[in-house]
């Protein structure tokens, strides 16, 4: 464990400095136990804290993964039934076919990636445009890009359903994609990494004759693939989360999205925890493997969120 | 001869018009790749936000022609007791959901930023809340918070009686708030861990060996390094938090007695439930103008401690 091992030597340092000293035996590797926790209480302090905010943060996924488990009847017994017994699979079956959530599955699915996709292609080629071309207005079209920002959906939301109504868009999927295929905040990410993109790279490919298209797709967008993986999984996230758009705009049980047929699931069927319980399982599941297998990215794109210009 | 001498300079001007040329595709190349992003900026962005002004200052019901009516939204606005109570309790949710996120982030960075036995595993479990579909998690919170639910089982075993949460005015707010803190704090998390790592170890080192105190290296290296990411934190907890809208709709629908009725929730109720557009508009320029603010107010208090 060379990590605690670093931590020791810092606290020991520091320990030095002040002038609490557990005694010279620490460094012995015949210390007693109470003693090398002694001399490590720094770090098992921060264990201990981390392992409280683990529990916070874990216990409410445990207990949606159990509830979903446990029969009606044992979901409020006293004392708490931890291990569901008998366990319910039936609650997943009951809660699939209660309403069109297969269909709802697929709304989201459809839209998320669309919106993921879109988004990945125009911030992209926006960041390219902004960060390796020199042209008239470029400074203010960045600016006003940049406020969108400050434009969130619950100030335009009204407007943007007139709009949208005009378009004759309620209650398609046009509606629920196109207002968001791009995103002032990705073009920003996509610039700022392009930036550091050598221009005499781009030059070269020139001067060989590639065209401009060409060298976006086969030079300029591989050497952006952290950035975008990292932008994918951020807008994946947020648009499979989307709620009050879809709301707005969405009447139609055929174009319903997983978080408005959850809702609706809850408003109807407020007390079948364990069939609520099993949705809410199969709703997170995708979101679980985005994070398992692009844990950095699932993190990255919301570190980059931080970014500063 | 002659032509010779001439030779050079007119090709000079022809290679000079040719690198002009180049220059021009280039700067059309530019512009064409920026239009489809400009387009749908401009339709789904600007003009929302244009026409909201001048939904706000017109009567709209969707089904009558709009009709101007100057201030008179803004007028009953803030004559409507609805809108006040609203955005009173959009303030108390702003003040307390965001107050104990910046410590505890900034906290929980801090311990996640030294060596820690499987820090990685433990780091991912943290970061669980972020994860949760927001719709999930209202539904689950809601299961907690049941009269006979998990938490008050879990108050019981430390001898407290069972609380109302959702079904009480006065622990309905608090409740919707706890679930802010609980899935804002691991995100801000790892935006304050990114700024912790980009300190350079130098700064330590150097305090170590001057016999700096912990709490001094955190308050004289740590804290004033963490500026920029800081003023970050603030500015984007603040807005978000301003812009909740799914866990109380879906938790309380703004109850009881209108104790979580938060300003984007009473928005969309007054524009898609009581078809008022223009007051949902004057609403909404008044949420527009109180985002603007505080992020222009935070962004000058913080630079002008700066040279």
């Amino acid at each position: 464990m060379p990590g605690i091992a670093d931590t020791a030597a810092r606290g020991r340092a520091n320990a030095t400095a002040r002038e609490t000293r557990p005694g010279p035996r620490r460094s012995k590797p015949t210390q007693s136990l109470a003693h090398r926790v002694w001399s490590h209480r720094r770090t098992v302090l921060a264990f201990v804290l981390v392992l409280g905010a683990v529990a916070i943060s874990v216990v409410p996924y445990l207990w949606m993964v159990l509830s979903s488990l446990r029969t009606m009847t044992n979901m409020f017994s006293v004392p708490i039934q931890w291990i569901p017994n008998p366990v319910n699979w039936r609650s997943y079956v009951l809660a699939w076919h209660a309403q069109d959530f297969p269909r709802y599955f697929f709304n989201s699915g459809v839209v998320a990636v669309a919106i993921t996709l879109g988004n990945l292609l125009l911030c992209s080629l926006a960041g390219y445009s902004l960060a390796k071309f020199r042209y008239f207005g470029r400074g203010l079209l960045f600016v006003l890009i940049l406020s969108t920002m400050m434009l969130p959906l619950e100030v335009t939301m009204v407007p943007l359903f007139l709009i949208i109504k005009r378009f004759d868009w309620v209650n398609s999927y046009q509606g629920l994609i196109v207002p968001f295929l791009v995103d002032g905040f990705g073009v920003f990410l996509m610039r700022q990494f392009m930036l550091g993109i050598p221009k005499d790279l781009i030059d070269s490919a020139r001067i060989d004759g590639a065209s401009e298209l060409r060298i976006f797709f086969q030079i300029v967008l591989p050497l952006c693939k952290p950035a975008l993986v990292a932008l994918g999984v951020f807008t994946f996230r947020e648009a499979w989360d989307m709620y009050i758009w879809p709301l707005i705009i969405v009447s139609k049980d055929s174009l319903r999205t997983l978080p408005l047929g959850i809702s609706l699931f809850m408003s109807s069927y407020g007390t079948a925890w364990d069939q609520l319980m099993a949705i809410a399982v199969l709703g997170t599941l995708p979101m679980i493997l985005l994070f398992f297998f692009l844990q950095r990215a699932f993190i990255q794109g919301i570190a980059v969120t931080g970014l500063k210009e | 001869m002659s032509s010779a001498v001439h030779a050079e300079p007119a090709m000079t001007l022809r290679r000079r018009r040719l690198h002009l040329g180049t220059a021009t595709k280039q700067a059309a190349f530019g512009y064409a790749i920026l239009l489809p992003t400009l387009a749908i900026l401009f339709i789904f962005r600007f003009l929302p936000m244009i026409e909201a002004f001048v939904i706000a200052f017109s009567k709209y019901d969707l089904i009558h022609p709009a009709r101007f009516v100057g201030f008179a939204n803004f007028v009953d606005l803030i004559h409507d007791p609805l809108f006040r109570n609203s955005a009173r309790i959009s303030l108390i949710y702003v003040v307390c959901s965001v107050l104990p996120v910046w410590p505890l982030s900034l906290g929980l960075a801090v311990l996640f930023n030294q060596s820690l036995f499987l820090k990685n595993v433990l780091r991912s479990a943290v970061f669980m809340p972020v994860v949760m579909p927001a719709v999930v998690m209202a539904v689950v919170w809601t299961f907690m918070y049941q009269q006979d639910g998990v938490l008050n089982t879990a108050l019981g075993w430390f001898g407290i009686d069972p609380v109302p949460w959702l079904r009480s005015s006065s622990t309905a707010l608090p409740a919707v708030i706890l679930i802010g803190i609980w899935r804002a704090t691991p995100y801000y998390m790892v935006i304050f861990l990114a700024g912790l790592q980009a300190i350079p170890t130098e700064y330590y080192e150097a305090a170590e060996i001057d016999g700096a105190s912990r709490w001094a290296m955190f308050r004289d290296i740590t804290l004033p390094l963490l500026k920029p990411t800081s003023l970050l934190v603030m500015v984007m907890t603040v807005i978000v938090a301003m812009k909740v809208f799914a866990v109380p709709m879906i938790m309380t629908g703004g109850g009881p007695s209108d104790s979580t009725r938060v300003l984007p929730l009473f928005i969309y109720q007054t524009a898609f439930e009581f078809f008022d557009m223009g007051r949902a508009a004057a609403m909404s320029v008044f949420l527009f103008v109180a985002v603007m603010l505080f992020s222009v107010a935070q962004i000058r208090i913080f630079t002008r401690g700066e040279d």
